[in-house]
């Protein structure tokens, strides 16, 4: 496997260069090196072959990071575990994939039921990066997203998925190499982490991180000015977060300013070129299940940039990945018509881990250009233009039907924030005391006297997209990915 | 403005947004050791006291908050 022998000699060829900032404190290549080799020769003696699926508890510290790598180069699978996250769900997922060990760099051991290996307590050996034999169908990781029976669903990831992923990722040639700053600003169970740190290790750059008492946003910013970050992926939330402040921002070292995870309004982006004025800005998108993100577009400056209800495009597939846009019975739609964004190619994962169910649910087979080919239901309403450019229009279950009438939420969150000059707003559909769906607006402010926003949406909406209740949130919540917890904001209408 | 001033008009923006008065102004305090003080009340807090003392953070400021102690010196530089 290409990638794992890249890693080595990436860190190999960058022993001197830095490889992570963690909370101010440089840690180079060849200390990396040195604790990944440490942590190796602990699983080669106290885990058995047999074993592959390795919990991972997600600190932020040199011992976590280093911990994912000495599991890759013994051909194992991490699982990242949140210390955070209620003990049930833990339990749960630990259980689901079958792990029997855990790597964790904590002082104290986080469970104690389990065959614990305390990472930073790991003797000093001997520095060994040779990997061991790994296949492309090896699982690389596994990350378990929230099923909607409640049950934690698993995403298996496989070497080949990634390597592809990374072959794909270099094709944009957004380019990294050992002199660049890199931010890694996601939890460990989210997989744009992935990219965060795989990417910089790859090219012998140097990976930033955030500290977890640290308040993500200013964080990020005074990383971006303090130590001139020159790449960075980031979830759109955070330029929300940043909007009252972006006249205090100026960032002319970073070169690429890459979003992913939410909807990108182009309006937002305008603004934040400024604070990046050097930058390269793209917006990429992907489900975990197609391996961190399979499209990417690249924002134009100054020029006319395609958007669907100020939401800018997704952009076309990336090299390794195969898009199509269906209806119902699984027909491709034609050119600018709407249906379900499905996926497919070598980034695609094999399938949901032990949940044949939901991978009848999710995944189907479709004769494509004279081929039989497995594709991923992403559940993303899109279509796409003449140019083969992807238009987000929203969740296929964000789309609501009031009175019979399809209504994409998006459209009315469009609506009401250009009516609120820009403030961020959340339209949900929720289901009224006799059942019918009704339309709610939650508005990211202090209260205010909302006659005229109401008076202005009906004269861009019909009737029945009109929210019947509105309700204020200063802030909004996010969940632990960072996106917009919508589920805690449904709370707010009954 | 007196440091008991800014202390005070502190306390009444954390009661205002917590909805308790569970915790004491010492210069030690941080965010922890205060039920409900989370990465999201933290802007609501923030944005209160901002009204209070008719004040604006930096984005800068925002991560020096560590503690009451250095919210009142940041608070004092100011005004």
């Amino acid at each position: 496997m290409d990638l794992i022998y890249n890693i080595q000699k990436s860190i190999q060829d960058n022993y001197d260069g830095n490889a992570f900032c963690i909370s101010n404190t440089y840690y180079t290549y060849k200390d990396f090196a040195q604790i990944i080799s440490n942590i190796r020769l602990v699983i080669q003696t106290s885990v058995k072959s047999s074993e592959i699926n390795v919990g991972l508890i997600t600190n932020d510290d040199i011992h976590t990071y280093a911990s994912i790598i000495a599991l890759w180069m013994e051909g194992k699978a991490y699982v990242p575990i949140h210390p955070d996250f209620p003990a049930s769900r833990n339990a749960m997922v630990i259980k689901q994939a079958d792990i029997s060990t855990i790597l964790d760099s904590s002082v104290d051991m986080i469970f104690s039921e389990y065959n614990t290996i305390l990472t930073k307590q790991c003797k000093i050996s001997e520095i060994n990066l040779n990997p061991n034999p790994i296949s492309e169908d090896d699982l690389g990781y596994i990350f378990f997203t929230s099923g909607t029976t409640g049950t934690p669903k698993g995403v298996p990831i496989t070497f080949g998925n990634l390597s592809s992923f990374i072959d794909a990722f270099w094709k944009l040639d957004y380019t990294i190499d050992n002199t660049d700053r890199c931010l890694q600003m996601f939890e460990l169970t989210f997989d744009l982490s992935v990219v965060s740190y795989l990417a910089p290790i790859l090219k012998g750059a140097c990976v930033y991180t955030i500290p977890k008492d640290e308040i993500k946003y200013s964080y990020i910013f005074e990383l971006m000015e303090d130590y001139n970050l020159t790449f960075a992926l980031m979830v759109p939330s955070i330029l929300h977060y940043l909007r009252p402040y972006f006249d205090e921002i100026d960032c002319p070292a970073m070169k690429y300013s890459l979003f992913c995870g939410e909807a990108l309004p182009l309006d937002v982006t305008e603004e934040w070129s400024a604070c990046v004025p050097n930058a390269t800005i793209a917006n990429v998108y992907g489900p975990t299940e197609c391996t961190i993100f399979c499209t990417d577009y690249t924002y134009k400056r100054g020029e006319h940039n395609k958007t669907h209800n100020g939401v800018l495009t997704i952009g076309k597939d990336m090299q390794n990945t195969l898009t199509i846009i269906v209806d119902e019975e699984n027909n491709e739609v034609i050119h600018g018509q709407s249906g379900e964004l499905c996926l497919s190619g070598e980034q695609l994962t094999p399938g949901y881990w032990k949940n044949e169910e939901k991978n009848k649910e999710t995944f189907f087979y479709k004769e494509y250009n004279g081929k039989n080919i497995r594709f991923y239901r992403t559940g993303d309403l899109c279509t796409v233009d003449k140019e083969g450019d992807i238009l987000y229009l929203g969740r296929v279950d964000f789309q609501a039907k009031v009175q019979g009438f399809r209504v994409e939420l998006s459209e009315i969150e469009f609506h009401a924030k250009t009516a609120l000059n820009k403030i961020n707003v959340v339209a949900i559909a929720f289901t009224n005391s006799i059942h019918n769906t009704e339309i709610g607006l939650v508005v990211e402010s202090p209260i205010f006297e909302t006659k005229e926003l109401l008076d202005d949406l009906k004269t861009k909406l019909p009737q029945y997209m009109i929210p019947t209740q509105i309700k204020f949130a200063e802030n909004f919540p996010l969940n632990t990915n960072g996106k917009i917890d919508r589920k805690k904001l449904k709370e707010l209408f009954s | 403005m007196e440091i008991d001033v800014i202390k005070e008009k502190i306390s009444n923006a954390l009661v205002s947004i917590l909805g308790h008065n569970n915790f004491e102004m010492h210069d030690e305090l941080t965010a922890k050791d205060v039920d409900g003080w989370d990465s999201l009340s933290h802007m609501m807090i923030i944005t209160k006291i901002e009204e209070e003392l008719n004040i604006r953070f930096k984005l800068r400021d925002l991560n020096k908050l560590k503690n009451m102690g250095s919210l009142v010196s940041v608070i004092q530089s100011k005004i």
